[in-house]
Formats: structure tokens, sequence, C-alpha cells
């Protein structure tokens, strides 16, 4: 997968390097863009559920406008990535942060989505340590899963974020190629038949 | 009746196929009445009687020796325990896998839950199943070229290799979208839509591709593995202690039973008795979980027919049991409480008080949501006679849990295969007649009703004591082990092999959403694409636990 | 000529001021409303009471990228979401806000009206069919059926109306509910009109086209930004027309004691506007099939009925 690592794809504060800014507008916007952030309707595995609780009755993210869950990427904000990210899904996730339009922010919720949490081993052959290989990042969340709780306070960390506007996301130093583990895999040798049986 | 049916075949087997060995089994250690070995030729044969006598094939998997690849077939009835093993070997020779030299022949023409089971051991052990309609890789991208189960495996060679089969998949999804283009611009009428992976309610990232005429569904065929997160292949490497977090996150919407399940498997295996303190936790911690994960199926399901309201409400009954759980367990969703005879640790003081609080609100809460919920004709319209799965469906998919209980089977293995303090509680086991939809809501909405029953009944008789055994073997001794239960889905099976080592030769999980989901592919046809978002709400799928 | 001139820019200014307005104000409310309904609180933390939640949601749509899928149909894509949403603003010209108070009391009345807000649904055409994209034409699709059907029991509903105040002008219509009002005349005729008002605004339970776990977002799946924003804004406009109308036919419009006209109007509509985020938030979704034959065979031969009876009674009164 051909990993665009030009500066203006990690900015995803402005749509264009180009475009004429007005610096107090830009002001504006950002207080309007921290407030209103829509997150994606998506979720992976297990930290989705708590993505779920975090918006439903008592937790209630709507609180602080984060609760408007838009299904199609083209109208959302913001990319929480909750939960494993199966390589067989990684296409499908890089498309989606594609098609959502600038400004776009990503959390990586959980320790999976963070750097491959507990499914992260030597000589795994199923997923991709980190959604931090694939698009910036622009806030972590630890725990596995986190409480809704961590959630809220995530993305008031990331509203803060974009009203001092740095929201330069973060993508990490290792390639996809280094994704992996590097230690040697410590699969067990296939063990004789006959003897297991003769054992049993 | 039945027990007349399992010597039947008992004799059967032993006069007709002759198995090369034969063994009588302990159900109540290894989890099966008996074994036999069957020879390739014979088991679409074998198959074709237990289907005769209306077995279902529970599980199929493999195990990689050193010699030969052995074919596990697990075969079970819904008229109470009466699992059965029958194994084929499949010869090592030619060579590597993936050059297609090791032969098997496919039960998918007698066993509809065969063509999913064997596609997954296509990919992972690299063997061909002879005659099978649709063998591609099933959890894995169609481009991987590894066979993770085997033996021979030891992990991708750091550096390009990663790298490369990322760019295989994205190659994949490329083709899907030149095809998706062709069938566009086809003169037919009927054109293909893909629903997910990302799609509000796949329920997380299933996808499913439907066969569309207009908005009628022709047929629709799940696709899955995108959540595929090497559980198996993670386990042979973890100590046997370093399982329990993987038993938390397979099916993390009702994690409780599949604690209860690895538990199980370790209590029987090892015989080991825990204390009754630790089966009165357990019983009540399971029964909670359970009510907590139909809410939370309940309050889904509605938001995929379009009713918004009832997830708040559902999410704020299943809050109060999370508080109730973690107060015992520190933990809101991933539980890892129980231990090998035991629990991890005591519960507090507040527990039993708690869980007596949360009873009678509860109650209530059903109350409203029976009225507000099944009264509403819209409900009642959009569900009833929907998605309908046959007897024989089921039973060649090998349905169970509250799908199957909505056929009219009562086949529950709280009752049928008793575990840890089920056979002395009182509860009874919702069935339907209609099996459609609207049947599958109201099984498990008064299965709500029957966990609530067992609660109120071992709320107050939580007995003092130990809650822990003293001293826990940390290996398994050599041997073939399956043990099943009863989780929220349906019925979770563990089938281990262990070589002695202090950690697993192969660990099998046989879940339920798995053959769950398979069933709707013969549920589709003629749905309107309202519809195939209302059946794929109702058989309440978990897609990690799918993929594991 | 020129004060003409002026006038009809005042107006449409402040058309377009209070539209935009009220609709930040009907979406604040909405989800307060549901926030009250789902046992949570709903925005409460930008300005007071969140008032301001959606002002920054408006500027923020203002200042996204606006995508152009590859393979759409470029005119038509960008033309969609005007065309939803201008035909709306013209609606307003009938309303009468009081005595002698109304830009334009056209004789055809209402039906003008439901001329233009009708234009809305070829925009909505356009939009599935220019994105490209197989959801949105499915609801795209959708759209088209559903307001094909339910255009008829919304025009037959208010039929019984119109026989009554002999008029299809809405001053008349006013004038003629001073010494009752027409929802205790014709009370199945107001709930025909409200369902398939419900209908034609694209709202639960009727909200096939847009169905959210159905069809991803139905015919806007496409849209971002401002674009996305203006079928957002079209439809709270639409359901506000519809009440206002409806609010106007059955509930004696602007009449009402001590307060002006204008607020009478308005506390009447946002009275029914509350109805109808009630029913959004409480029902399950109707399924395409079952939305028809809704229309056709319970709204339509009701709507027949009711019409048929109010001539008769009113016929055999004048005997």
């Amino acid at each position: 997968m051909e990993i665009n690592q030009d500066p203006h794809y990690l900015n995803t504060q402005t749509p264009s390097p180009d475009m004429v800014r007005f610096f107090k507008v830009e002001d504006v916007f950002n207080m309007a863009r921290a407030n209103s952030l829509w997150p994606l309707t998506f979720g992976l595995a297990c930290c989705a559920i708590e993505l779920m609780a975090g918006g439903a009755a008592r937790f209630d993210m709507d609180r602080f406008g984060f609760g408007v869950f838009r299904p199609s990427p083209r109208q959302s904000d913001l990319m929480i990535v909750a939960g494993t990210i199966s390589r067989k899904m990684v296409p499908c996730i890089k498309t989606l942060y594609d098609q959502m339009p600038s400004p776009k922010y990503v959390i990586a919720l959980g320790g999976c989505a963070t750097a491959g949490g507990p499914f992260k081993y030597p000589g795994q052959y199923g997923i991709l340590e980190g959604i931090d290989k694939i698009i910036p990042v622009n806030v972590y969340i630890p725990g596995c899963p986190p409480r809704p709780e961590a959630l809220i306070a995530g993305i008031l960390e990331l509203q803060k974020q974009i009203k001092e506007g740095r929201t330069q996301g973060v993508m990490s130093p290792a390639a996809v190629n280094d994704s992996q583990d590097a230690r040697p895999a410590e699969y067990k040798n296939a063990m004789s038949r006959a003897e297991f049986r003769k054992q049993v | 009746m039945s027990i007349t049916v399992e010597r039947n075949m008992k004799q059967w087997l032993l006069d007709t196929i002759k198995p090369d060995e034969f063994a009588e089994k302990d159900l109540k250690k290894n989890g099966i009445l008996f074994e036999a070995l069957a020879r390739p030729d014979q088991i679409q044969s074998v198959a074709r009687e237990f289907l005769a006598q209306r077995y279902f094939l529970e599980s199929l998997t493999a195990v990689d020796f050193a010699e030969c690849l052995e074919l596990v077939y697990h075969f079970n009835r819904w008229d109470g325990c009466r699992r059965v093993c029958v194994k084929v070997l499949v010869p090592k020779e030619g060579g590597v896998p993936g050059n297609g030299a090791w032969h098997a022949p496919t039960l998918s023409s007698i066993f509809k839950s065969a063509n999913w089971f064997e596609r997954e051991i296509h990919e992972m052990f690299g063997i061909v199943f002879d005659g099978h309609p649709h063998l591609k890789r099933l959890l894995l991208p169609e481009s991987s070229t590894i066979f993770p189960l085997l033996k021979s495996f030891k992990g991708e060679p750091k550096g390009s290799d990663v790298a490369q089969s990322l760019k295989l998949i994205e190659e994949d999804a490329k083709e899907f979208r030149v095809q998706e283009a062709q069938s566009l611009t086809k003169k037919d009428k009927d054109y293909y839509l893909n629903l997910g992976p990302q799609h509000p309610s796949t329920h997380g990232v299933l996808r499913v591709l439907l066969h569309l005429s207009g908005e009628r569904v022709l047929d629709g065929e799940p696709i899955i593995g995108y959540s595929h997160r090497h559980h198996e292949k993670m386990m042979e490497i973890q100590t046997y202690f370093g399982c329990w977090p993987n038993m938390g996150r397979l099916d993390y919407v009702g994690a409780m039973s599949y604690n209860m399940g690895y538990a199980l498997l370790a209590e029987k295996a090892l015989g080991l008795v825990p204390p009754p303190r630790v089966e009165h936790i357990r019983v009540l911690m399971t029964e909670l979980n359970r009510i907590s994960s139909h809410l939370l199926w309940m309050g889904t399901f509605l938001l995929d027919l379009g009713a918004f309201t009832p997830f708040f409400y559902c999410f704020d009954d299943r809050e109060q049991i999370l508080d109730i759980l973690e107060m015992a367990t520190g933990e809101r969703l991933t539980y890892d409480y129980f231990r090998f005879g035991g629990v991890d640790h005591d519960i507090p003081q507040e527990f039993a008080p708690a869980i007596k609080a949360f009873i009678p609100g509860f109650r209530k809460r059903l109350a409203d949501y029976d009225k507000l919920i099944r009264r509403n004709i819209i409900f009642e319209k959009r569900t009833k006679g929907l998605g309908v799965l046959t007897k024989e469906s089921a039973l060649s998919y090998g349905v169970t849990g509250p799908s199957l209980r909505a056929a009219g089977v009562a086949y529950d293995l709280r009752r049928d295969e008793p575990y840890s303090l089920y056979p002395e509680l009182d509860f009874n086991i919702p069935t339907a007649t209609d099996s459609d939809v609207y049947s599958r809501y109201w099984v498990r909405f008064r299965e709500m009703e029957e966990s609530l029953k067992i609660i109120s009944q071992l709320v107050d008789k939580i007995p003092a004591g130990e809650t822990k055994l003293a001293r826990v073997p940390k290996n398994f001794p050599k041997g073939e082990y399956y043990s099943a239960c009863e989780s929220a889905r349906g019925l979770f099976g563990m089938h281990l092999v262990s070589d002695g080592s202090l950690n697993p030769y192969r660990f099998k999980l046989r879940t339920p959403s798995f053959s769950n989901l398979n069933s709707i592919i013969d549920m589709l046809p003629g749905c309107l694409i309202s519809d195939v978002v209302a059946v794929l709400g109702s058989i309440d799928i978990v897609l990690p636990e799918i993929d594991r | 000529m020129i004060p003409e001139l002026f006038t009809i820019i005042l107006y449409g200014t402040l058309v377009i001021l209070f539209v935009s307005v009220n609709a930040l104000f009907l979406v604040w409310m909405e989800r307060r409303v549901s926030a009250r309904i789902q046992l949570r609180r709903g925005p409460i933390h930008v300005g007071w009471q969140g008032l301001l939640q959606t002002v920054a949601d408006a500027v923020k749509l203002i200042s996204k990228e606006l995508v152009l899928p590859s393979e759409s149909d470029r005119f038509l894509y960008i033309l969609a979401p005007m065309l939803v949403f201008a035909p709306l603003l013209a609606a307003f010209l009938i309303l009468p806000l009081g005595p002698g108070m109304v830009m334009r009391d056209l004789n055809v009345g209402f039906l003008f009206a439901f001329a233009l807000t009708n234009i809305t649904f070829i925009g909505i055409f356009i939009a599935g069919w220019s994105s490209n994209s197989k959801y949105a034409l499915l609801g795209a699709m959708r759209a088209v059926a559903q307001n094909i059907s339910y255009e008829i029991p919304l025009l037959l509903s208010t039929m019984g109306v119109v026989l009554l105040a002999q008029s299809l002008k809405m001053s008349e219509l006013v004038a003629a509910q001073n010494s009752v009002w027409f929802i205790f005349l014709q009370p199945v005729a107001f709930l025909i009109f409200l369902c398939s008002s419900l209908a034609e605004a694209n709202r639960a339970p009727f909200d096939i086209p847009e169905a959210e776990s159905e069809l991803v977002a139905g015919f806007h799946t496409e849209y971002s930004g401002m674009r996305f924003a203006l079928f957002f804004l079209g439809e709270y406009t639409a359901i506000f027309i519809s009440s206002a109308i409806a609010a106007t036919l059955f509930l004696g419009g602007w009449e009402g004691p001590f307060l002006p006209g204008a607020v009478w109007l308005l506390i009447k509509t946002y009275a029914i506007v509350l109805v109808v985020m009630w029913i959004r938030w409480t029902f399950p979704r109707l399924r395409s099939d079952q939305l028809m034959s809704f229309a056709w065979k319970v709204l339509i031969p009701f709507a027949i009925v009711n019409v048929f009876i109010t001539a008769v009674v009113l016929e055999l009164q004048k005997i």
C-alpha cells in the first residue's frame, strides 16, 4: 500500500495549502469545528461498544455536540478508529479516511488502534499494529477498551487542539514494512500423531 | 429415545464403517461419547447417516500433526448431549500446502454449515475439499498466500512481505470495484450492492454482498473476516492462564459466558470441583451478562428498524448491569474474571444488595418495553413472517441459541447439557413457533425474564466460603477435550488438543454466531433491503466472535 | 415599480434570514426534544442551553471541503441542493401572518405552496442520480415513489377544508375559521394531512429515502459540507412550511387573542412541529412497500370518503 508521507496529507487542518487564509476567520472556523465534531458511525471491535455507550443515555456525547453520528464519511469530521484493524480491513479504512472532507481528525481508540493492543505478538499474521501506520492520528486513547469517560476526555483534548490550531496529525515513523513485531515467532513445531495417540 | 439412537449409531459405525480407531470417551471429562476414525472415502456416508438420524454438524476443524492432518467432525443432537466425534486423516503427501496436494471429500452437499467450516480449514491448513462449490478464502484476504494454523507457519518474515500482502489486499479491493462497475453497465436489471464493511447496521465489519433486482434481494452472501484477530493461533503461544483475556474479547458483549465455557473446559478436564460460592457467583454473573447482551441486541436491532429511542433505554438499563458487574470485576466489557476452579477475587459486600435493587426496576422496564415495542403495529408489520428459517435449514446450518429456539426447538445447553448450578434452578426455555424475526425478538425478550428469574432465585442464597481452589494445575494432561456452554447467542464449544505442555497445541473455538450468520443465506432471498437489515439484526451477531 | 422591487428584495432577505435562523432553532429543538425523550440532556455546553450548538454546526459545515465525487454528473450534482432548497423559500409568499399581512394572497392559495415544495423532489432525484452511488440512487428512487403516492392524500385531505371555506385563498381560509377551527370539523382530514406531510418531508416513520440504517444516508450519501447542509436546511424548512400550512388550514392560522397574528402562527406551527418530532423519536420506520400500501389503501380511501361526506353534509345543510 502506498503511504502518502507528503506533509499536506498529514496536515488535515486546511483543505488546500494554496488557499487564501484569513486568520480571524480561521479562528472562528476553528471554534466552530471544535464544537461540532461529527463522528463517523464506524466500529471495528470491542471498543465500538464503548463508543456506543459513550453516545447513549448515561454519557451522552451529544452534550458537547459530538453526538451527531453520520453514517456517510462525506458528512463526518472525526473518525474514531474503535477496535482492532485486521489487514483485510486496512484498504477500507484508508478509503473511508480519504473520502472524508477536510478538515478531518482521527482518534485512535483503545490499544489495538494505537499499537495493536493484545493482538500484537511476534509472528502475528492478521492485524495492522496501529492505525497511525496508514493515516495521521490526532489523539490516542489508551485502554482495552477505554471507558466512555476516557473517550469523552479524548474528544475534549482534540477540541482543545483544534481551538489552538495545532491539528497536525501524527503518523508512525515506522512504515508499514516495520509494522510487525521484530522478534522471532515462538510457534510450536508439529508433534507426531502416532505418539500422541499412544500416550492418550 | 435418544439413547437408542445413540446406541444404533454406534452399532452402525462399528458395523458399516469398521473404524480403524474407536474409543469410548467420558462425557463428563472429554465432552464426547465416543470417537471413531473413518477413512476419507467413508466420511460422506457417515455424514449422511448422521443427518438421517437428525444430528447436526456442531463443529468441524483440523489439527496439524507431523505426519498427517486430522479432520475432526463433532456431531450433536438437539435432545441432550449426544456429542460424538468422527475423525478423518489427511496424509501429508505431495509436499507443501497450497499446491493442492492434500485432499479430503466435502460435506457441503450434506450439511450446509460445512461450507464455511471447510473454507476456513482450506485457508488455514491448505486442505482442498473435492467437490466444494466455492472453495475460496473465508477470513483472510483472497490474495493471501499463508496457511497460518499449520505448525510449519512461523509468522511472516519481517519487512517487505507485510507491505506486499497489504498491496495485494488493495488489489483485491480494486478488482472488486471493477466487478461492481461492470455489474452496473450490464443490460440486465439485476445488480450487486455491498452492504458493509462500514455500514450502520451490520453490527461491526460485516460485508453482505447482495444480488438485487430493484430493491428485491435475489440472493445474498455474507463476507466475513474483516475483524479476524487470529485468536486461535495466538492461544497456541500463550499459557493456559494467558488465554483468559482472549475469552473476554471473543464475544465482548456476552464475555461471561465465554469465561464460563473456558472454566468448564478446564474443570472437566482436570476434574476440579469449584466451591459452591463460586458456582453461585458465576451463574449470577453469566445471567446478568446475558441480560446485558440481549439488551444491547434489542437496542441495536430496533435501531436497525428505524426506532431510535429504545436504544437509549436499553443502554440505560445495560449501564446499571455493567455497574454491578464492574463492582465485582473492575471491568465494563471484556471480562476476565473466572479462573480454573474459582473466580479471580471475591465479590464485594454491596454486590447482592445492588442486584436486589436492580431487579424490580428492570421488571417494570421490561413491561414498558413490551407495551411500547411488541405491541407497536409498525414493529409487528415489519417483523412478522419475515426471514423464516425452517427447522431443516436450522439443522443443516447447525443454528443454535435463541434463533433455533424461535424455530420451536427447545435446545438450550443449560438444560440439555447441564453445567454449574443450572440443573437445580427453576427456569423455562422460551420457544416460539414461527421462526421469523418477530419470534426471535420474542424469544430473546422472554429469555431476559427467565434470566431475571434465575438471578432472583440465587441472589439471596450466595453461600459463604472460598472463591478459589488452593491448588490448580497449570497445564492440561495430554489429550483432547471438548466442552460447550450456552452463550447469549447459542452453543459455544471449545475443542482443545493438549500436548501436555504449558500452552495449547490446538484450540478450536466453535462460536455460535458463525453458524447462525451462515444461515442468513437461506433467509435473504425475496427480502427487500429494509428486510435484510431486520433479518441481520434479528440473528444477533458479534463479528469478532465470527471472525475470531 | 421601484417600491415593488424594494418590497420583493426586503421580503426575500427577511425570508432567507428567517429560514436560516428558524432551521437552526428547529435543529436545536429537535436535538433537545429527542434528548428529553431519550433520557439524556442533548447539547447543553455550547452557548446558553446549547443554543449556539447548531450555529457551530452551520459555521463548520460552511468551512468544510466540498467534495465532488469523481464520476458524478458535475452540473446536476451541484444543481441538486439548490433545487431542493430554493423552491421552499418561495412557499413563504402565501403564508398569511395577520389581517392583510400576506405577500401574495393568490387565488390558488396553498396549492401554489404544494406545487413549489414538490420541486424539491426533483432536486432529490437529481441528487441521487448524479452522485453515481447505488445507495443514493436507491434513496432517490424511494423518494420519488413516496412523493407521488403521498401527494394525492395530501391534497385530497385539504379538499374538505376547501369545501367548508368555499375558497383556496389562505386569507379566506383563516377567516372561515373565525367561529370554529377546522380541526374540529375535519379531524380525519387533519390526521391524513399530518401523515402525508410527514411523508412529504421525509420524516420518520416515513423517512425511507434517507433511511440511515438501510441506505447509509440515502440520496445525500455523497454530499458534503454546505451542499449537505442545504439538504438539511431544506428538510427542516419543509417541515416548518407544511406545519405552518397545517396550522393555517386547521388551527385557525394567525387568529388568536392578545398577541399579534405572526406570533400566534408561530406558536401553532411550533406546536405541530413538536408533534412531528415526538412522532419521529417514537416509531420504527415503515418498509417501502408498506409505505405505499398505507398511502393507497388507507389514506386515499379515507380522504375520498371524507371529501364525499363533507360535500353531502354541506348540500344537506343548504336544503
